[in-house]
């Protein structure tokens, strides 16, 4: 190719490029500014006025006021963050272990075991979810944060085939060597495997987070009560208690927005990673 | 302690638990769910009695409301099916280190990862029939007669919720991509271009089976969350008006939960998770790749 054609077509696919970023942005973030502009206006102004103009007065917090405390949002809060460090805790723990047990070890019912999660793996959760509400009233959880935090630890099989992949490139000499300087098998999952695998555990954590943080389903069903009201679950029940008063529904909108926002912009390395090694190894 | 016999402890102790729950939370309430679609259960008595296939027959036959749910979710699944060359077009074109590129990954992955409900509500404030910003915007450029109560009409509402569902899952969609065409070797297109291929000929040859995957990966996740579609319209809608906009799965929780017809909800159930594992395995055996063979 000349010279010349290849300037003109890098400067032609830079216009793409650029042309594509700016409508891609404008679609993202227009619903949401949108919001933004409402959750500042009072209501009457909000009637009034075009819902793309900006708000009068910045300043006007008295939705998120209200919404903040109508809406319990702080209690959704922190059962949010309860529910997700539970499940973590619980995921990160149960999925190494299994993985080491599955990636390390010959036993007589392995291939079983394997079969089993594989089959697991297969059925949607989310489908065999009317005959789970039996067994989740049968155990007592129904109506605790217990219910929902069993069902996203014992559900996420993914996660040990994620750990057994990376299990796959530590060396078992490292194992081999503990050994014969007389580390037990607990002790060799303590000292080397569990720390070795923590760079997965966060990228699968982080990812885990975001899923549980999104989930409304198993919250809703499992957990009634107001008390155990998580954020969305919040927003759900402020909107359906004040369905009229738009501008306090943008402000509790961004209320929950916001949280997940901002833990996107902390942790977007890790979701990138996670996302987009998941997509091309193994 | 002998070797053999700490290896059956640490074997026992750290599988028993995960085990437990795997078969407790996914393997029994599956089995049970094939057990509850051949009764008449509805919930809370306690006998039920055994009814053969007749949930079966009265899905397939006499239930109209579930099949006009399932067009709904087709209705998603062939919409985000023609997003996906598009989608794939935009990660071509996106896959450079130019400018700004760091901020536009953020930007197109950010509808997936903020929180859905959220994200539903927010659109409902966007369709809303009085001076919501989508009417209000149609009349401020003269369009009035565009002007639609965008989820009460029985004919548009779906149309406004598969909307939503493309803002909130095409960035994903190019993120993945843009993850395989990173994954393909620079010096692949060099031997490409040096041989005369352009761009559609490179983007055949070389593009497409180097990302062969990933489209796997997206062609099972676009199947998925069209059959599984949920939240969005639980969220907007409710599956309303009537059930206009109800989706199979929410349509299948609603008949179990709020109709205390469990044996029917739990057919429809099965019905999904099957529809689920033979629509991915076709369409894995469609794209598989033949030429090692």
């Amino acid at each position: 190719m000349s010279q010349a054609s290849l300037k003109r077509n890098s400067v032609l696919s830079g216009t793409a490029y650029y042309g594509n970023f700016i409508l891609m942005t404008v679609i993202v973030f227009i619903p949401i500014l949108l919001v933004v502009f409402g959750s500042f206006k009072t209501n009457q102004e909000l009637g009034a006025t075009s819902p793309f103009s900006l708000p009068s007065n910045w300043l006007n917090f008295d939705n998120y006021v209200n919404a903040y405390h109508d809406g319990g949002m702080l209690r959704g809060l922190k059962n949010t963050v309860l529910l997700v460090a539970g499940s973590l805790l619980g995921n990160v723990l149960l999925g190494t272990m299994t993985a080491y047990i599955l990636n390390r070890f010959d036993f007589k019912l392995k291939k079983v075991v394997i079969a089993l999660f594989l089959l697991a793996m297969i059925i949607p959760s989310y489908t065999t979810e009317i005959a789970r509400f039996q067994l989740i009233h049968g155990l007592h959880l129904y109506n605790s944060l217990g219910a929902p935090t069993m069902i996203y630890i014992g559900t996420d099989i993914m996660q040990i085939y994620v750990y057994m992949q990376f299990l796959e490139k530590i060396s078992q000499q490292l194992d081999e060597s503990a050994m014969l300087d007389g580390a037990s098998y607990f002790r060799i999952f303590r000292s080397i495997i569990f720390p070795l695998l923590l760079p997965a555990t966060a990228t699968l954590g982080i990812l885990k987070s975001v899923t549980i943080m999104n989930d409304i389903y198993v919250q809703n069903l499992y957990m009634p009560s107001k008390e155990l009201a998580t954020l969305p679950t919040s927003l759900m029940s402020f909107v359906s208690e004040r369905s009229s008063d738009l501008s306090e529904l943008c402000a509790g909108i961004m209320l929950v927005l916001l949280p997940s926002i901002i833990f996107y912009i902390v942790f977007q390395r890790y979701i990138f990673k996670g996302l987009m090694d998941g997509a091309v190894k193994g | 302690m002998n070797n053999l016999l700490q290896q059956r402890i640490i074997i026992f102790s750290f599988l028993f638990i995960p085990v437990t729950l795997m078969l407790l939370f996914l393997i029994y309430p599956t089995i049970q769910l094939f057990h509850y679609s051949f009764t008449d259960w509805n919930g809370y008595s306690k006998t039920m009695s055994w009814v053969g296939f007749d949930n079966y027959k009265k899905l397939f036959f006499d239930f109209p409301d579930a099949w006009k749910a399932i067009r709904n979710n087709g209705l998603y699944f062939l919409i985000h099916t023609i997003a996906i060359p598009m989608e794939l077009m935009t990660a071509v074109l996106l896959n450079r280190t130019l400018r700004g590129s760091s901020f536009f990954r953020f930007t197109v992955l950010m509808p997936y990862i903020i929180n859905g409900v959220a994200v539903g509500y927010m659109f409902s404030y966007f369709y809303n029939p009085i001076n919501g910003p989508l009417n209000g915007l149609l009349h401020a450029l003269g369009m009035d007669a565009l002007v639609h109560g965008w989820l009460s009409d029985l004919h548009i509402v779906n149309y406004s919720l598969v909307a939503v569902s493309l803002w909130r899952f095409c960035g994903v969609h190019v993120i993945l991509f843009l993850a395989g065409l990173q994954s393909v070797p620079a010096d692949l297109y060099e031997a490409a271009q040096l041989d005369g291929a352009g761009f559609w000929k490179q983007l055949r040859y070389v593009t497409m089976p180097g990302i062969r995957r990933v489209i796997e990966i997206i062609l099972f996740l676009n199947v998925s969350g069209a059959l599984l579609q949920y939240d969005i319209p639980y969220v907007m809608t409710g599956g309303g008006p009537g059930t206009a906009s109800s989706t199979f799965g929410l349509f299948s929780l609603q008949t179990a939960f709020t109709f205390n017809n469990y044996g029917l909800a739990s057919s429809m159930a099965v019905s999904l998770l099957l529809l689920i594992i033979v629509f991915s395995s076709l369409q894995n055996w469609i794209i598989k790749d033949r030429s090692e063979k």
